[in-house]
C-alpha cells in the first residue's frame, strides 16, 4: 500500500495501559505528520526508528517507514540513515532508558555533532516495560523493585544535558498539552541540525503523574534567549516550563563533514569507482 | 634463504623507524624485487623499541625473516636484542654513540642527528644512508629517494642522508649487488588491500572507532575521500559504529565498519541486530592477542571462535579469512556482495600480522563484481519480509512512496512486531532457508584454497597462510596447504575428503581452536598443532623446522 491510502495510524493491536501518556503523544504524532505533509515534507522522505520499552510500541502504531531498532540505540540508528541520505527527515522515539540511560553517550554526541536528526524522548521517569524500576529520570527515593528501598541515585536534568552538549534545539513538552506539543513536534522535525523534544508523559500504571504535571506545567511563549538562561529554566521546581528552552541554526553535521556527498544517490559507478581505485594502484608503482 | 635480503631497522619510537622501513621497502620493490614488510612496534608514543624488517626476493614473498643481511641500530637496546638476528655475512650497524664494543660497524649517529632540528626523528633516516651505500646507488639517487619517500622536512632530510652515506662509504667495504628486474606491482598493506576491495564493490560509507590493528582503514578512507568518495565516519563508540551503519543500509548504504576483538564484542549485540532485521553490514575483525586488551600492537589469532559464534539468537552470519594481503583485496569485494545478496552480517576476519603488513600484490578492481541486492520493482503491496523460497526477501529503499519496516523484535513480512507462534516460526524458517541458499551458493565459489602438491597435508588459516608458504620453500618439506578461506558457513563440502586423515595444523593461538573446528565439522584429524601464542606471526625458517619434525 502506498502511504495517500494509508492512515497514518496503524490497525495494529494498541497494548499501552488505558490512560498512559503514550496516547498524547502518538495522536500529537499523527498529527503533527499530517502538519509536517502540508509543509511540504512527505511521508515517504520521514524515516522513524525507537528504542525497547513501552514507548518502542509507536513503531508498530505509526504507518510510517524505518527501523525498530534496540535499546538506547536509535539516535545511533537515524544518524546512519542520514548519513547514507541526507535528503531523508530522520526521528527517533527513545524511552527515558533508552535515551538518558543506555544510550546517553549517543545522544550527546548527536548533539555535539548537530545531526539532522529529532529524538522525542517520552518521559515517564521510570521502566514501565520492564514493572516500574527507577529510570535515569526518576527522583531520589523513587520506590521500585529494583529498588524497594528507594533510589538513592539524583535524576538526571536532561534539558541541561543536553543544552551543555550544545544541543541547537531543545525542548520539553507534555503529553496532556496535545496542541502545544503537536506544534513542538513540528518544529523540532523542522529545525535543521539535533533537536530533542523530552516529552513528560505521565505512566498511569507505575508512576502517576498527572496531577502533579497538570498543576505545575507552564507554557513558556518565547525560549531563552542565551544558553545560560535556558539552562537555569531547567532548574525550576515551583513550576514545569514546556516549550522551546533553546533554540540556535547551525551548520550541520553532514554539510560540515561532506558537503557535496550523500553516499546512496551521488554513488560513483562501478566504471568511474574502478578508475580511480586503479589510480590509487598506478601511484604506487 | 640465499635468494632473499633481508634489512632490519630498529630504534625508539619517534625515531622514524617505520618510515625508514617503508622507504627501504619501496627501495626493494622499485629494484624489482619481491618485497615483504613487517612492522614490530609497542604500543606507546615515544622510547620502548620498534623495529621493521624488511625481506625481499626475486621469486614470489610471504613472509620476513628475522635472519637479517643488514641491521641497522638507532640505540644500544636495538643492538642488543637483534645482535642474534645477524646473518654470518650480514653487516651489523650500530650507534657508536650509544653502544660500546659493539660488533660491526659503529656510526655516530647521535652527534650528527644533533646538528638536525628534529634529531630523535632525522635517526631513521640512517638507514636509508646505509643501505643506499652498501647496495650501490649513487649519491643523486639518494637524493630522489629522499625527495620521494619524505614528505617533511626534505632538505634536511637530504643533508643528514649524505652524509651518512659518505660516512658508509668510507667506513664500509662491503657491498650487496642486486640484480635488476622489473616489477610493476605495487606495495600495499593488508588494511590498503581491504579497503580498496570494499571500494571495488560498491562500498559507500566506512564507520569505524580507533582501535590497533584496525585504525589504519579509517584513517585511509579519511585520506580518500575526494577521489574514492567513500564516507568515513568516526563517532563516539564502537557501538554507536555498528548501529549507524545498520541505520545506513536501510536506504541502501553499503557499509563496512572495522575494529579489533574488545571493539568487535561491543558491537555483538549489533550484529545480532543486523542478523535479526536482515541489515547488510560487513564487519572487519583485526586480531590481536587477547583477551582483554590483551598486547594491542602485535598479532594472535585466537579471535576465531569469537568470529564465528557472534549474535544471540540464531541468523545467517558469513565470516570468511583471507590468506594473503592479495586475497585481502578480493575477499572483502566478494564479501561486501555477500553480505547484500543475503541481506546479512559478514565478518571479515584477519589479524594485525596481515592487516599492518605490506608486500607487493597485483590487484585489478576490475575483477570484483558489484551485486546489486534483489530488488522490489512491483506496484502491488511491498512486504519486507516477504517470506521466499530462497529466504530472501525484495528490498526497497526509502524514500518511497510504499511503506518499509525493518524490526528488531520478531515481525511478520510486512515487518510489525508479531509474538504469534506460527510467524515466530515462519521467520525462523525463512532466515533459515537463507542460510542454506548462501551454503549452495558458496558451492560455487572458491572457498578453499590449496598451495603445493606434496604428500603430507598443513592445515592453516588467515595469515598464517603467508607464514607456512614461506615455510614451505626450504628443502625437505613434501607438503601442501589447505586454507579454508570461508569459516561461517564452513566449507565442508570442499574437506570431506581429508575425513580420518592425519593433518598437520598450523595456528596462531594456544588451544588449537582452528584445530578443533576442522576436527568437529569435518572429523579431520590433526595428529600435531604447531601453535604460537606470542604475540609474533611465525618466522618461516623456524616454522619450517617444526614443520620437518611434525612430519618426521
Amino acid at each position: 500500500m502506498k502511504f495517500e491510502e494509508l492512515k497514518i495510524e496503524s490497525e495494529k493491536e494498541n497494548t499501552w495501559c488505558p490512560g498512559c501518556g503514550n496516547f498524547g503523544l502518538l495522536n500529537s504524532v499523527k498529527k503533527a505528520v499530517k502538519k509536517l505533509e502540508k509543509e511540504g515534507i512527505k511521508r515517504e522522505q520521514l524515516l522513524i526508528s525507537a528504542g525497547i520499552g513501552c514507548h518502542g510500541k509507536i513503531f508498530d502504531y505509526l504507518n510510517l517507514s524505518g527501523l525498530y531498532s534496540i535499546h538506547g540505540r536509535e539516535v545511533s540508528t537515524i544518524q546512519g540513515m542520514k548519513f547514507a541520505n541526507p535528503n531523508l527527515k530522520v526521528l527517533a522515539f527513545g524511552g527515558d532508558g533508552d535515551a538518558y540511560g543506555e544510550g546517553l553517550a549517543h545522544l550527546i554526541y548527536a548533539a555535539r555533532r548537530n545531526a539532522d536528526v529529532t529524538m522525542i524522548v517520552h518521559n515517564n521517569e521510570n521502566y514501565a516495560l520492564t514493572t516500574g524500576q527507577k529510570s535515569p529520570t526518576s527522583n531520589k527515593g523513587f520506590k521500585g523493585p529494583s529498588t524497594p528501598e528507594g533510589n538513592v541515585d539524583e535524576p538526571i536534568n536532561p534539558l541541561k544535558l543536553m543544552l551543555s552538549s550544545g544541543a541547537g534545539f531543545v525542548s520539553r513538552g507534555y503529553s496532556g498539552k496535545m496542541q502545544h506539543l503537536i506544534d513542538l513536534i513540528v518544529e523540532a522535525v523542522k529545525h535543521e541540525g539535533f533537536s530533542l523534544v523530552d516529552v513528560l508523559q505521565p505512566c498511569v500504571t507505575f508512576y502517576d503523574t498527572y496531577e502533579i504535571y497538570n498543576k505545575l506545567v507552564e507554557i513558556m511563549e518565547e525560549p531563552a534567549e542565551t544558553r545560560e538562561k535556558a539552562m537555569k529554566l531547567t532548574d525550576e521546581e515551583e513550576r514545569l516550563p514546556i516549550g522551546v528552552f533553546y533554540k540556535e541554526e547551525m551548520p550541520i553535521f553532514n554539510e560540515k563533514a561532506y558537503p557535496e556527498l550523500n553516499p546512496v544517490m551521488d554513488r560513483l559507478d562501478k566504471k568511474e569507482r574502478s578508475k580511480r581505485i586503479k589510480e590509487i594502484i598506478d601511484n604506487r608503482r | 634463504m640465499d635468494d632473499v635480503f633481508t634489512y632490519i631497522i630498529g630504534g625508539k619510537a619517534g625515531e622514524g623507524v617505520k618510515k625508514a622501513g617503508a622507504a627501504a621497502a619501496n627501495l626493494f620493490s622499485d629494484l624489482g624485487g619481491k618485497t615483504f614488510k613487517m612492522d614490530d612496534y609497542q604500543s606507546l608514543i615515544r622510547g620502548g623499541h620498534n623495529f621493521s624488517v624488511v625481506s625481499t626476493s626475486i621469486d614470489d614473498i610471504y613472509s620476513h625473516y628475522m635472519e637479517a643481511d643488514l641491521i641497522v641500530n638507532l640505540d644500544d637496546r636495538s643492538y642488543q636484542l637483534h645482535k642474534d638476528h645477524i646473518a654470518d655475512n650480514g653487516l651489523m650497524i650500530y650507534n657508536s654513540g650509544d653502544t660500546k664494543d659493539g660488533e660491526g660497524i659503529g656510526l655516530p649517529i647521535n652527534n650528527i642527528a644533533k646538528k638536525y632540528s628534529k634529531s630523535d626523528l632525522i635517526k631513521g633516516v640512517t638507514g636509508i644512508g646505509v643501505l643506499s651505500s652498501v647496495i650501490g646507488l649513487d649519491i643523486d639517487e639518494l637524493e630522489n629517494l629522499i625527495k620521494k619517500e619524505y614528505s617533511k622536512g626534505v632538505e634536511e632530510n637530504i643533508s643528514y642522508a649524505k652524509e651518512i652515506y659518505e660516512l658508509a662509504e668510507e667506513k664500509i667495504d662491503k657491498e650487496f649487488t642486486f640484480e635488476k628486474l622489473e616489477n610493476n606491482s605495487p606495495i600495499f598493506s593488508g588494511n590498503e588491500s581491504l579497503s580498496l576491495g570494499a571500494s571495488a564493490a560498491g562500498l559507500d560509507i566506512y564507520i569505524g572507532y580507533p582501535m590497533t590493528p584496525a585504525s589504519s582503514i579509517l584513517h585511509f578512507f579519511a585520506s580518500h575521500k575526494n577521489d574514492l568518495q567513500v564516507m568515513s565516519i568516526h563517532p563516539e563508540n564502537e557501538i554507536s559504529v555498528a548501529n549507524m551503519a545498520v541505520g545506513a543500509t536501510m536506504p541502501g548504504g553499503r557499509v563496512m565498519v572495522g575494529s579489533s576483538g574488545g571493539g568487535l564484542a561491543l558491537m555483538e549485540e549489533t550484529i545480532s541486530l543486523a542478523g535479526m532485521t536482515e541489515s547488510p553490514v560487513l564487519f572487519v575483525l583485526g586480531s590481536r592477542p587477547g583477551p582483554s586488551t590483551g598486547v594491542p600492537t602485535y598479532t594472535e589469532q585466537a579471535d576465531l571462535n569469537f568470529a564465528i559464534n557472534q549474535g544471540h539468537g540464531e541468523f545467517p552470519l558469513i565470516v570468511a579469512s583471507p590468506g594473503s594481503i592479495e586475497e585481502a583485496f578480493y575477499l572483502a569485494g566478494e564479501m561486501l556482495n555477500l553480505v547484500w545478496k543475503y541481506q546479512t552480517p559478514g565478518i571479515f576476519l584477519t589479524e594485525k600480522h596481515l592487516c599492518e603488513s605490506s608486500m607487493n600484490i597485483d590487484i585489478d578492481p576490475s575483477e570484483i563484481e558489484w551485486v546489486e541486492p534483489k530488488m522490489f520493482e512491483g506496484e502491488g503491496d511491498y512486504n519486507r519480509y516477504e517470506n521466499t523460497e530462497d529466504g530472501i526477501s525484495k528490498l526497497k529503499f526509502p524514500p518511497s512512496k510504499k511503506l518499509i519496516k525493518w524490526n528488531s523484535y520478531e515481525h511478520d513480512e510486512m515487518g510489525y512486531t508479531t509474538e504469534d507462534p506460527e510467524k515466530i516460526k515462519d521467520m525462523h524458517d525463512k532466515r533459515r532457508r537463507k542460510n542454506e541458499t548462501l551454503i549452495f551458493d558458496l558451492k560455487e565459489r572458491n572457498t578453499v584454497n590449496e598451495f603445493g602438491k606434496g604428500e603430507h597435508v598443513i592445515f592453516t588459516f588467515g595469515s598464517t597462510t603467508m607464514s607456512v608458504r614461506e615455510a614451505l620453500k626450504f628443502d625437505g618439506i613434501d607438503a601442501k596447504i589447505v586454507q579454508p578461506v570461508y569459516m561461517k558457513p564452513f566449507p565442508t563440502w570442499e574437506l570431506e575428503k581429508y575425513k580420518d586423515e592425519g593433518v598437520i595444523v598450523v595456528e596462531q593461538n594456544s588451544t588449537g581452536q582452528f584445530a578443533k573446528l576442522l576436527r568437529e565439522k569435518c572429523r579431520i584429524k590433526p595428529k600435531t598443532v604447531i601453535r604460537k601464542y606470542d604475540g609474533r606471526a611465525f618466522e618461516p625458517q623456524e616454522l619450517a623446522k617444526e614443520i620437518k619434525e611434525a612430519i618426521r
